[in-house]
């Protein structure tokens, strides 16, 4: 049985019927045509699939449809704002936090959920904001260099 | 070498980096259609067992499945593999590993695609499995393989043997001999893309198009003809960007693909054919776990003299690239021929031998072998220092491989082919503070450094080595150029834009190259082997120079000038000493077209002849080496046994940089993904089955077991290269694991001789030092 689903996302509503059944991350990708979010274990421990949720930063793999009912949500895809890259995304590209790219969607949410809740985070902050995302190409190193250069942009203005 | 490069060298942007920022760069999966079918495995439930009986009938009559398929249902050959066909799509009579398929379904969806599957009954008469390859090689274990079409002898897929002077004699003759067993474990790639195919046939020419990620897109479609009943010409195999490789998507991709492939053929349906994770750590391809065992002769004033080694290797079930006979030796080979490690040792003797198991098979993996076989090097060279009390650093320098000397593999090194190892120990020692010694506290915590050096030759050359490529130029003066190289995060779409730029004085934005397709680009060989940046490199910049010279020709009759007088540069054509006489290329490149000048090249590139001799192991397999230096701190708590990495500084001589952010992306990766190797992963194996499939349990290294990745880019360039380079792409995990063993012994006075360095293995390492009565 079909029920229905309300969602806000990325500024869009979003009334579809859904199978009850159905995860948030199969939603976004399969009914809103939204892959960018991606799927890399299916049991919430690589991070691939983070979205920010009311807020807050979340595995969409964990999360039933359902339970988004009425939700905020933003992916990766939201995170530019009129054809303008978010700050974080000019930072990935240029600091070389982009190598094969598909822990990236989840990584930006990661760093994009520390900011916008700690305007100058540390770097061990940083660090534990993106621990529970993982990248196999980088070793992190470009990643945290990424989010410090938009903190220190942002402490300069 | 020419020096004022435009954009070689340069730091410029991915092409690939704007649209995976915004999440718009799609992955294989990302492409899923509505009208597709699903496909889904039953896979072996015993890793080892003789299959007595399936029964699908049930699943057959489950609404919503469209096709049942087992061993007797299948289009052509059952079996496929990059070096032999050894590996069933369908396991007939046996399952060898719990990924071996005994039944494939395709079904209107998931749901009932699994529930197919839990229809399905198999009849199973259980086997012994072996976890062990020093079990499974002994003469009266069970033969994995009835008939295996190319194994040397029972479960002994195959030896490999070097021999060079007169090792007996100078083991009888050494002031000092180091002996010493060594164990690695068998590990995951972890790519974060797991494997999936999109098969679809063709209707109009009877083939079959196949999507998967992957790293070879022409050996796909040559190890999977047969098994289809299709002809080369008619698969065609290609992939977007790849989610990762590292080695295991040359193999794991012809899995999906057949599996895929079949169902497809057999319901004339598009098939999409996904592994979740918990399959993809049971049944694709892993690292070779290694038993090494490592005798080292040396002078008492730190010559070494003769090594001596025996390398038993987890084959696995299958061959993959564990290596036959001569000349596809592969892994198997390169851990005789790194037994050495970069060290001019003028006696040697190497025997290594790959030994079936009932494991996942062992396939390649970032260092094809190396890894192992540095390790175990290493590792004897700082227990050689300490028994000698010679400095690690000092007694490297004393025996390390310099212009002239001969490897153990009878290889003359030569410095026009970049030898820059020495430089590297310099620079990583400077930076380390090597001869400060570290602060140690009175606590339980320990601090230890150390140090580990490698080689790794560039290129697969003896599997196969060249590459072909299209270039041509466009009307508006623009360039295309298509390659069947695969990105897989590595940047080497990024890499040949600027070769191609460079090679023919265009801008960087003008160049677009295509990429991993058998429709659109000539073979290239695998994008394995650290060899895409070079080899296709070579073949890009060989098609470019052909349309270079074409246009430098056509661009003299109009100047009126000797070609040789000219020059191109920025997409402007001139006089050279007068810059201001310039044309556009696009109107050079239009006056050829009109002149019946072709626009369009092949470009083609193979290394010198490579050789190694089966009887001996001498030979020269690579055409240039690429050299480097881990240098490590840590931290060891003795109370808990826990291990943290504090600092990690890694020089790569890599011959030239094409592009200096991309190779310190694969130095940083690579001492990461070494870093994982050396504390936290391994694939816990009891009688066949995975213990911790999961990335719950089977752990690799988040932000918080790094340190700060420092990297030293030293160049000393290959002639033989494009603008100098050599490979890049697997050598920086290579000497990490034995650079931090190396570093906990310097640290706790104990040698542990077993990775991952794990809080369990160090804990027992310290409370049996101190049950015994010694330490420092």
């Amino acid at each position: 049985m079909a029920a229905n689903l309300n969602l806000k996302v990325n500024g869009q509503e979003y009334q579809i019927k859904v199978d009850p059944a159905k995860r948030l991350l199969d939603v976004l990708r399969e009914d809103l045509g939204l892959t960018g979010t991606k799927e890399g274990c299916g049991e919430g421990e690589c991070g691939t699939c983070s979205v920010i949720l009311n807020g807050k930063l979340v595995n969409s793999c964990l999360v039933l449809a359902l339970q988004a009912d009425k939700a905020d949500i933003l992916t990766v895809e939201g995170l530019a704002e009129n054809g303008k890259l978010h700050p974080l995304q000019q930072a990935f590209m240029k600091e070389g936090a982009v190598q094969c790219g598909y822990c990236t969607p989840g990584m930006l949410l990661a760093a994009k959920a520390l900011l916008d809740s700690n305007s100058s985070p540390t770097k061990e902050e940083i660090k534990l904001a993106i621990s529970g995302n993982i990248c196999r190409c980088t070793g992190y190193d470009q990643i945290i260099r990424a989010v410090e250069s938009v903190v220190k942009a942002r402490e300069r203005n | 070498m020419k020096s004022g490069y435009q954009i070689v060298g340069k730091r410029v942007n991915r092409v690939d980096a704007l649209a995976k920022a915004l999440g718009k760069a799609k992955f294989t999966s990302d492409f899923k259609r509505q009208d597709m079918l699903i496909g889904k495995a039953l896979f072996a439930k015993f890793p080892h067992a003789i299959i007595k009986g399936v029964d699908t009938a049930k699943a057959e009559q489950l609404e919503g499945v469209q096709a049942v398929l087992t061993a007797k249902d299948l289009p052509g050959r059952n079996g496929y593999g990059i070096l032999v066909p050894d590996k069933p799509v369908i396991a007939e009579k046996k399952t060898k590993y719990e990924g071996d398929a005994v039944a494939l379904v395709a079904a209107v969806s998931e749901e009932i695609a699994k529930k197919a599957l839990g229809l399905i009954e198999v009849e199973y008469e259980v086997l012994p499995a072996y976890d062990d390859p020093r079990q499974a090689m002994k003469d009266d274990a069970i033969h994995i393989h009835e008939a295996h079409p190319a194994a040397d002898k029972g479960n002994i897929l195959t030896t490999v043997a070097l021999d060079s002077g007169d090792v007996e004699k100078a083991f009888r003759e050494a002031d000092i001999i180091i002996e010493n067993s060594y164990e690695t474990p068998m590990v995951d790639h972890a790519y974060m893309e797991t494997d999936v195919c999109m098969a679809e046939p063709d209707p109009l020419t009877g083939g079959l198009t196949l999507c998967s990620p992957q790293q070879a897109v022409y050996a796909t479609k040559r190890c999977l003809a047969p098994v289809f009943g299709i002809p080369q010409n008619k698969i065609r195999t290609f992939c977007p960007i790849v989610g990762g490789g590292f080695g295991g998507k040359e193999d794991s991709v012809l899995d999906v693909s057949a599996m895929a492939g079949v169902l497809a053929l057999k319901t004339k349906r598009p098939v999409y054919f996904e592994l979740d994770r918990e399959e993809v750590f049971r049944t694709t391809g892993k690292r070779h776990a290694t038993y090494i065992k490592h005798r080292m002769a040396a002078t008492k004033d730190g010559k070494i003299t003769a090594v001596d080694v025996e390398t038993i290797l987890d084959k696995g079930a299958y061959t993959s690239m564990g290596g036959l006979n001569n000349p596809l030796m592969a892994v198997t080979q390169r851990t005789a021929m790194y037994a050495g490690g970069t060290y001019f040792i003028p006696n040697a003797r190497a025997r290594s031998h790959s030994v079936f198991t009932n494991h996942p098979y062992s396939c390649a993996f970032r260092g094809f072998g190396a890894p192992q076989a540095m390790f175990a090097v290493e590792c004897q060279i700082d227990e050689l220092a300490k028994a000698l009390n010679m400095d690690p650093i000092e007694l490297r320098l004393k025996n390390i491989l310099r212009h002239g000397d001969r490897t153990i593999f009878g290889q003359v090194m030569k410095e026009n082919r970049g030898l820059g190892l020495e430089e590297c120990i310099t620079k990583v020692k400077g930076r380390m503070d090597w001869d400060k010694s570290l602060d140690q506290g009175n606590g339980p915590v320990k601090k230890g450094k150390g140090i580990a050096v490698f080689m790794y030759g560039t290129g697969i050359p003896l599997l196969f080595e060249g590459a072909s490529c299209y270039v041509n130029l466009e009307l508006d003066g623009s360039v295309s150029v298509a390659v069947a190289a695969t990105e897989m995060g590595q940047g080497i779409v990024t890499a040949l834009t600027q070769t191609a730029a460079e090679a023919l004085g265009v801008r960087y934005e003008d160049v677009n190259v295509t990429y991993s397709d058998t429709a659109t680009a000539p073979d290239c060989g695998p994008t394995v082997g650290s060899r895409a940046a070079v080899v296709v490199g070579n073949a890009v910049l060989d098609g470019c120079n052909k349309l270079r010279e074409r246009m430098l020709s056509v661009a003299s009759k109009e100047f009126k000038k000797d070609p040789r007088d000219m020059d191109i540069k920025q997409g402007e054509v001139f006089i050279v000493g007068k810059p201001e006489t310039t044309m556009p290329l696009a109107a050079i490149v239009s006056k050829a077209f009109i002149t019946q000048v072709p626009l369009a090249a092949v470009g083609t590139w193979y290394p010198p002849q490579p050789s190694f001799r089966a009887e001996d192991g001498q030979g020269e397999p690579m055409h240039a080496y690429t050299f480097g230096v881990q240098a490590v701190e840590v931290e060891v708590d003795t109370e808990t046994g826990e291990l943290s990495v504090t600092r990690s500084v890694l020089a790569c001589d890599v011959g030239k940089a094409i592009n200096p952010s991309l190779v310190e992306g694969q130095m940083e990766g690579g001492a990461a993904m070494g870093i994982g190797w050396a504390i936290l992963e391994e694939g816990f194996m009891n009688k066949g089955v995975m213990e911790n499939a999961s990335f719950h349990n089977f752990l690799i290294p988040t932000i918080k077991d790094l340190p700060e990745l420092e990297s030293i880019i030293v160049e000393h360039p290959n002639d033989l290269g494009p603008y100098g380079a050599k490979g890049i792409g697997e050598p920086p995990l290579i000497a990490t694991a034995p650079a931090i063993r190396n570093a906990v012994c310097n640290a706790l006075g104990i040698s542990i001789n077993t990775i991952p360095l794990t809080a369990v293995r160090i804990l027992a390492a310290v409370k049996n030092q101190q049950a015994v009565g010694g330490g420092n």
